[in-house]
């Protein structure tokens, strides 16, 4: 049974119209019951939007205190996390150098590597550079949340720092591998531009609802998701011969590694605190679904092309169905889940379902695998209407 | 072939439908007398009518759907039952479509899982599924 669980947020979520992919399944999640559907049927040829309600501020108020009675832990436990601007990587680095003699050579080296990486690979990294690319969308979101938001723009809280100064080193990512996918040669760079302008305004809600407890979650397993992504990408442009893009990948990843691990932290101290409130934060969530930052994207003519995007990333295993699992698995193992005590009967309830959750989505997945599946293919606007293999 | 009694039944239309159609005439109900076909008011060039699930096939259906939710044994899951309405969320749903294709020896396709919303849905699926095959 080749079950498709496509969550295009776009179309009409309705329980029969669903399709179910089983990788999907866990890399979106706008499927509701019939009674949570909201919104019209998507109009050809326009981007996607959310259809689930927009719920907001969903954290009991009493709750914000906790954050403000954790500045001193986050300067001392956080804001170390961070790397001094004078010590961090910039993309110059890692690109050929305008005021150099060997600018040529080294723009002509670079695309001499380019030619031997195949057209899918480049529509995954494209992928990956357009979703970091709307950061202003992440940085917004962030901003939502309770208790931790950056009131001012220049606010002196440990957490408005932390968001500032974890948007500026994000912001070198889609710097980095917009420069080199521009000098590549290899992609439609219009057609990118286009889909970012888009993307970023489209934004998303990943739905937080406001709510610090899920935020942070969120953010746990989406770090973490870019980490095994970024390093995919590393590894297979290496398989490929591109060496400096390898080490582009892989300086990425380094980020998103220690960025996961300042996020965890901060969980792993919302489960100290008040454990009932986040076991059921992170049930809540992974029933909701973590959706992928970029599933609202669009390039004005593929209506599914966040679709097919992730279909070739499963493909070539850059990030999969089993890789949302294993993320799972870690984070309740980072966490302690399944040691939590002194938890409320919902609590309980939301340990069980969280703790049985990764098991049940890998025997989705191999079920899915074990299924013959018929080729299909599709066109890619970004790599010039090339038709790659889903 | 379900033995059909001389009194109004409960035809399921199969899926080969077109989906409004599905959404619209779930249930056909149909009054015959005598053994005579034609007397149908079907074209059978348009619908292939499948016979109503057994009744064993829907109790098999409601104890896999009874033990994907946890519910208890004595809890009302009938031919009528949405899946939505117990309590099931997607996964389960793929899940529960899991279990059927294992329990009744068969291979749902995405067309056919996309349709099932109910008790009574799964079953007549499995029904058309089991006679295909045969």
């Amino acid at each position: 049974m080749a079950l498709k669980l496509s969550f295009t947020p776009h179309k009409m979520p309705s329980f029969p119209d669903a399709r179910i992919r089983s990788h999907r399944v866990f890399m979106a999640s706008t499927i509701h019951s019939p009674s949570m559907e909201v919104g019209k049927v998507k109009k050809p040829f326009t981007p996607p939007r959310e259809t689930h309600v927009q719920v907001t501020h969903s954290l009991a108020p009493e709750k914000r205190e906790i954050f403000n009675s954790l500045n001193n832990w986050a300067e001392e436990n956080i804001l170390v996390l961070l790397k001094d601007v004078e010590k961090s990587w910039q993309p110059s680095d890692f690109l050929p150098e305008p005021a150099s003699e060997g600018f040529d050579e080294q723009v002509m080296e670079l695309r001499k590597r380019c030619k031997e990486i195949p057209d899918d690979y480049f529509v995954v990294l494209v992928g990956d550079m357009i979703t970091e690319e709307a950061l202003p969308t992440y940085q917004t979101m962030l901003n939502t949340l309770d208790g931790v938001r950056d009131e001012t723009g220049a606010s002196l809280t440990p957490w408005a720092i932390w968001t500032r100064a974890w948007t500026a080193e994000e912001n070198r990512h889609g710097d980095l591998l917009n420069k080199y996918l521009y000098l590549s040669g290899r992609v439609d760079m219009k057609q990118i531009e286009k889909t970012i302008q888009y993307l970023i305004g489209s934004g998303m809600d990943p739905r937080t609802e406001n709510n610090p407890y899920l935020g942070f979650i969120y953010t746990s397993f989406q770090e973490r998701a870019t980490f095994i992504s970024h390093g995919n990408t590393a590894r297979l442009a290496k398989e490929h011969g591109d060496l400096k893009l390898a080490q582009i990948c892989g300086i990425i990843a380094a980020d998103e590694k220690r960025h996961e691990t300042a996020y965890t932290k901060i969980v792993e101290k919302l489960f100290e605190i008040d454990p009932d409130g986040t076991v059921l934060a992170l049930a809540d969530m992974m029933r909701k679904k973590i959706s992928m930052p970029a599933h609202l994207m669009y390039d004005g003519q593929d209506d599914n092309l966040f679709e097919n995007f992730s279909s070739v990333a499963q493909r070539l295993g850059v990030y999969t169905a089993k890789d949302y699992a294993d993320i799972l698995e870690f984070l309740v193992g980072r966490w302690d889940v399944e040691k939590l005590t002194g938890l409320s009967g919902e609590g309980r309830k939301a340990q069980d379902y969280i703790c049985g959750l990764p098991p049940r989505i890998r025997r989705l997945e191999e079920r899915a695998q074990s299924k013959v599946k018929q080729a299909s293919s599709a066109p890619f606007s970004w790599i010039f209407g090339r038709q790659i293999k889903l | 072939m379900a033995s059909i009694a001389t009194s109004s039944v409960f035809f399921p239309v199969s899926s080969s439908l077109k989906q409004n159609q599905v959404s619209n005439l779930k249930m056909v109900s149909l009054s015959f007398t005598g053994k005579n076909f034609r007397s149908l008011r079907l074209q059978p060039s348009r619908f292939r009518v499948a016979c109503a699930a057994k009744p064993e096939t829907v109790e098999k259906v409601c104890e896999i759907v009874r033990k994907q939710l946890a519910l208890p044994a004595d809890s009302a899951v009938t031919g009528e039952s949405k899946f939505a309405s117990l309590g099931a969320d997607s996964l389960d749903t793929v899940e529960i479509v899991m279990g059927l294709e294992e329990e009744f020896g068969i291979s749902v396709e995405e067309e056919s899982a996309q349709t099932i919303t109910t008790v009574q849905e799964a079953a007549d699926m499995i029904e058309n599924l089991k006679a295909k095959k045969a």
